[in-house]
């Protein structure tokens, strides 16, 4: 008993995705942004109608392997079953992963049961389970998946039933792995083991630091999952012993445990949405006007303001580096910078083209129009990142100053910097800092963040994650259309997902359209 | 040792701060170390991003003066460029976003001035009424925007400017550069002294300064009073000095000070270092007298002359620093001076080789970004 408190103690979690180590329970789906942004008044809008909540939490697991498992093995005569049970598992997992493991276990139970003729002792089956260590299971063989499987009713909060919390914090966890693509993450943990275990490895050090880096921080994301099953099938484990010894006292203390765990489990999820190694990064936002003269230009001016707003909201220091404005109104390119912690895990969601549609103030003749903005986002890699290495002679530095005999002829603040990286012909420009030298420093920043992206891009085309360039954006990608006129309506062309206040939208309120697109895109069952 | 130091004493912070200046006590001559007088008469302004936000003003009224500032700095189209080769709108309505950025206590809020809700009061650095009158300045008059906000940022620093003081220009940014590429190859004159002779705002002492930190050391000089007050202020801003010393006090450094001021005309205040200098480094007047009247407004009506005006082919300081800097700098000293170009550059050099005896070697042209002659360079033999 004392043991079991005491393993209970140290059970207690190192969660390593906790970033926001300052949220506390609040309106779950704004979680990460409202602990992001500094509180505002009048910025406390309620959710929209959508459910950030995973859709699996309302989804009927279907007839599981779990059940056909047992069952079949059941019906099995001993001596055959085991292989008989696994290749079971096989095809009845060929779908969902994450049942293989689930489906092993409860075979083993049910082959020492078939041995024994019983439970095994308490004791005896622990060590085994954390022996093998694939995966946690409570004293009886009830794991995570099985949990899912059982698909105990989710009953509100407020009720205290252990199977619903349960079954809750289970699912949670289901949408954790498979937000940070569990399966991806597992083959590249053993690439990077394998690396390590190289014992030349660190005859190059920058490549060894950052196999070491990227495995640390992969092993902490599992081990914080994993940790998390631990936990709450513990706390399972202590509930069935409270019943069994009636002691009420030990079960609404860990029904209390399950209810705190199941609030948290609701925040990592969303944090999970973020696991990517850049997300963390700040990022450049770009954005571009489409043809079509100054209704167009107007509306890359109003889908900057509208980011403006949103990285307002949210807390994030924005920085104008490069602005081109329209000759008439609106701009013809823009560069922000976007300074806080998951500014380009958030802002990734929105790279594509943004499609307008209103009765144009430019037109005399008052027609509707159709316009397109072109946005680009471009993370900023941190100081532990390799970043491309860029030679002084491959730069061209332009300067834009008027002519004449400069010196101290000339009185301006006109200090605008241009820098061509001639191998690639990429370019970047910076006008708006008051000194020649920050509008040196700022567009090289610019160029290193896009001489980085092309390098990333080109290494890991396998990698469907990485962000395009704005020339790279067809204009073809459309990711979301903004109707004005002759109905109001915002649709995310990839999701679905739509509200009909465009005004709110353009001033910032993108959450939703963000948090349903991450959420989508990495919601998918192969991601486990 | 340095606890047993710091108990002796039982002021701990005391001791702390006077740690790092004991060492260099063991190791530079100091001048004198009496206690020197703290500067008087004229205080510099401050400028407008570090004034306090005292004033208050709704969004709304703070919008209207940004609408009505827009407008009139759209009024002005090319017109000041085809003039005198001024501002044009764009730039204008930049300035106008700086400005903002100046006088708001949180100064992004420019970014999404027309989003605040209207009622909201906002906290300024000056008040709504002395930013129309600010702006009106900028715009009728043609007082250039660095006086405005009564700071230039130049290189990664902000320095303070006013009236009478030269604001420093962009190009000027490439004599920290050259002195600074000059530093990763030697060491010695990196712990040497170096003079900023017309020192102005202090930019290029202060540039020099931070790359010196702890070697070496810079005298900056300056004719105008006005001017060393604003360069004091300036060096103390960034730490550079602690003490304030001018005028006639021999006092040179005074224990971490790594920029000393010092009043007077060219090499006349240098009389004790003579021959001792590792480099000196000048921006003097260059332009010819019979070009101020057609400057560009901003900078013939408003910049003081005596910053500007080289006499008749504009170069009569700049030989006097040519001339002086044989006998100011010691053996593979090094000198950069900026000039008006290419016809003061040539001129310069052919001086230097030939009627400056042979006391200089590897003189140079060095052009600024834009590609104009701009500066002179060479060491001594």
């Amino acid at each position: 008993m004392s043991s079991l408190i005491s393993r209970k103690r140290s059970g207690t979690i190192f969660w390593v995705l906790s970033q926001n180590s300052g949220i506390t329970a609040q309106s779950v789906p704004f979680l990460p942004f409202s602990s992001l942004s500094e509180p505002q008044p009048g910025d406390q809008q309620p959710s929209r109608s959508f459910d950030f909540t995973n859709p699996v939490q309302n989804h009927t697991v279907p007839e599981s392997a779990f059940l056909t498992t047992s069952l079949e093995t059941s019906k099995t005569p001993s001596g055959c079953h085991c292989y008989h049970t696994l290749s079971s598992c096989f095809s009845g997992s060929g779908s969902k992963h994450g049942v293989l493991s689930s489906g092993h276990s409860v075979s083993r139970i049910n082959i020492s049961g078939s041995e024994h003729g019983g439970r095994l002792p308490f004791s005896l089956f622990r060590r085994f389970s954390t022996a093998t260590a694939i995966e946690p299971s409570t004293s009886d063989g009830l794991t995570v998946s099985g949990i899912i499987a059982h698909d105990w009713t989710i009953l509100d909060e407020s009720e205290n039933d252990w199977k619903s919390h349960a079954a809750a914090i289970a699912q949670s966890i289901h949408v954790i792995k498979k937000r940070l693509q569990w399966k991806k993450m597992m083959v590249r943990l053993d690439v990077l083991s394998a690396e390590l275990n190289k014992p030349d490895l660190w005859n190059d050090p920058v490549h060894a630091g950052k196999v070491s880096r990227e495995h640390g921080s992969l092993m902490g994301k599992m081990k914080g999952v994993k940790a998390f099953e631990q936990e709450l099938l513990e706390h399972i484990d202590m509930i069935k012993l409270a019943r069994e010894e009636n002691d009420p006292e030990l079960e609404s203390e860990s029904l209390k445990a399950l209810l705190k765990m199941r609030r948290k489990s609701k925040e990592k999820e969303l944090e999970a949405l973020l696991s990517g190694e850049q997300d963390p990064c700040s990022c450049y936002i770009e954005v571009q006007a489409g043809a079509g003269g100054t209704e167009s230009m107007d509306w890359a001016a109003m889908v900057m303001q509208m980011y403006k707003l949103w990285a307002q909201r949210h807390g994030y220091k924005i920085t104008v580096v490069d602005e081109m404005s329209g000759e008439i109104a609106g701009i013809k390119r823009a560069t922000i910078k976007v300074d806080g912690e998951y500014a380009f895990g958030y802002a990734k969601a929105e790279v594509g083209v943004h499609r307008l549609v209103r009765i144009s103030p430019f037109d005399s003749n008052k027609r509707r129009h159709t316009s397109f903005a072109a946005v680009a986002v471009i993370p900023i890699l941190g100081d532990g990142s390799t970043r491309v290495q860029i030679n002084e002679s491959d730069l061209r530095i332009e300067r834009f100053r008027a002519g004449g005999a400069g010196g101290q002829h000339v009185n301006t603040t006109e200090s605008a910097v241009r820098i061509v990286h001639i191998p690639t012909g990429v370019t970047a420009t910076c006008q708006n800092e008051r000194s020649q030298h920050q509008n040196k420093a700022s567009a090289m920043a610019v160029l290193q963040s896009r001489l980085d992206q092309l390098e990333m891009a080109r290494q890991a085309q396998m990698n469907a994650q990485h962000t395009q360039s704005l020339t790279d954006i067809t204009w073809g990608s459309q990711i979301r259309s903004y109707v004005l006129h002759p109905y109001r309506m915002v649709k995310d062309l990839r999701t679905s997902y739509e509200v009909s206040d465009p005004d709110s939208v353009l001033e910032g309120d993108l959450d939703g359209f963000i948090m349903s697109h991450l959420s989508a895109s990495l919601d998918k069952d192969d991601n486990l | 040792m340095r606890l047993s130091f710091t108990i002796g004493h039982g002021v701990p912070k005391f001791s702390l701060f006077l740690r790092p200046t004991l060492s260099r006590h063991l190791h530079r001559p100091i001048y004198s170390s009496s206690t020197l007088p703290s500067p008087t008469s004229q205080n510099p302004q401050t400028p407008l991003f570090l004034r306090p936000p005292t004033h208050r003003a709704t969004f709304s009224d703070l919008r209207k003066w940004q609408n009505w500032a827009k407008t009139l700095a759209l009024s002005v189209g090319s017109s000041f460029v085809d003039m005198d080769n001024g501002p044009d709108s764009t730039l204008l309505c930049r300035e106008l976003k700086w400005l903002i950025e100046d006088v708001t206590e949180d100064g992004s809020i420019s970014e999404t001035l027309h989003n605040e809700e209207p009622e909201r009061t906002v906290r300024l650095r000056v008040g709504l009424e002395e930013l129309y009158k600010l702006w009106k300045q900028r715009i009728e008059e043609r007082r250039p925007f660095q006086y405005i906000v009564g700071c230039e940022h130049w290189r990664d620093l902000i320095l303070c400017v006013q009236e009478g003081v030269l604001i420093p220009r962009p190009e000027t940014e490439k004599i920290v550069d050259l002195v600074g590429d000059l530093f990763s190859d030697n060491q010695g004159l990196r712990e040497g002294l170096w003079a900023d002779l017309g020192t102005g705002s202090g930019a290029i002492a202060i540039g020099i300064g931070m790359i010196l930190r702890n070697s070496g050391r810079v005298i900056a000089t300056d004719l105008s009073l006005l001017a060393l007050e604003v360069a004091t202020f300036n060096v103390q801003r960034y730490g550079l000095q602690v003490s304030a010393g001018r005028g006639k006090k021999r006092a040179v450094f005074l224990f971490s000070d790594v920029i000393q001021l010092r009043q007077g005309s060219w090499f006349e205040p240098l009389k004790d270092v003579e021959g001792k200098l590792a480099g000196i480094v000048s921006n003097p007047p260059y332009i010819p007298s019979d070009h101020i009247s057609g400057l560009q407004a901003e900078v013939g009506r408003h910049e003081p002359r005596l910053a500007l005006d080289g006499g008749v082919i504009g170069m009569n300081d700049l030989l006097h620093l040519c001339k002086g800097a044989a006998s100011m700098l010691h053996s593979g000293g090094f000198f950069v001076f900026e000039t008006n170009g290419e016809q003061q550059c040539k001129f310069l050099v052919e001086y230097m080789e030939t009627e400056a005896g042979d006391n200089f070697y590897n003189v140079n042209i060095v052009p600024d970004f834009a590609g104009v002659p701009r500066f002179v360079t060479g060491f001594r033999k």
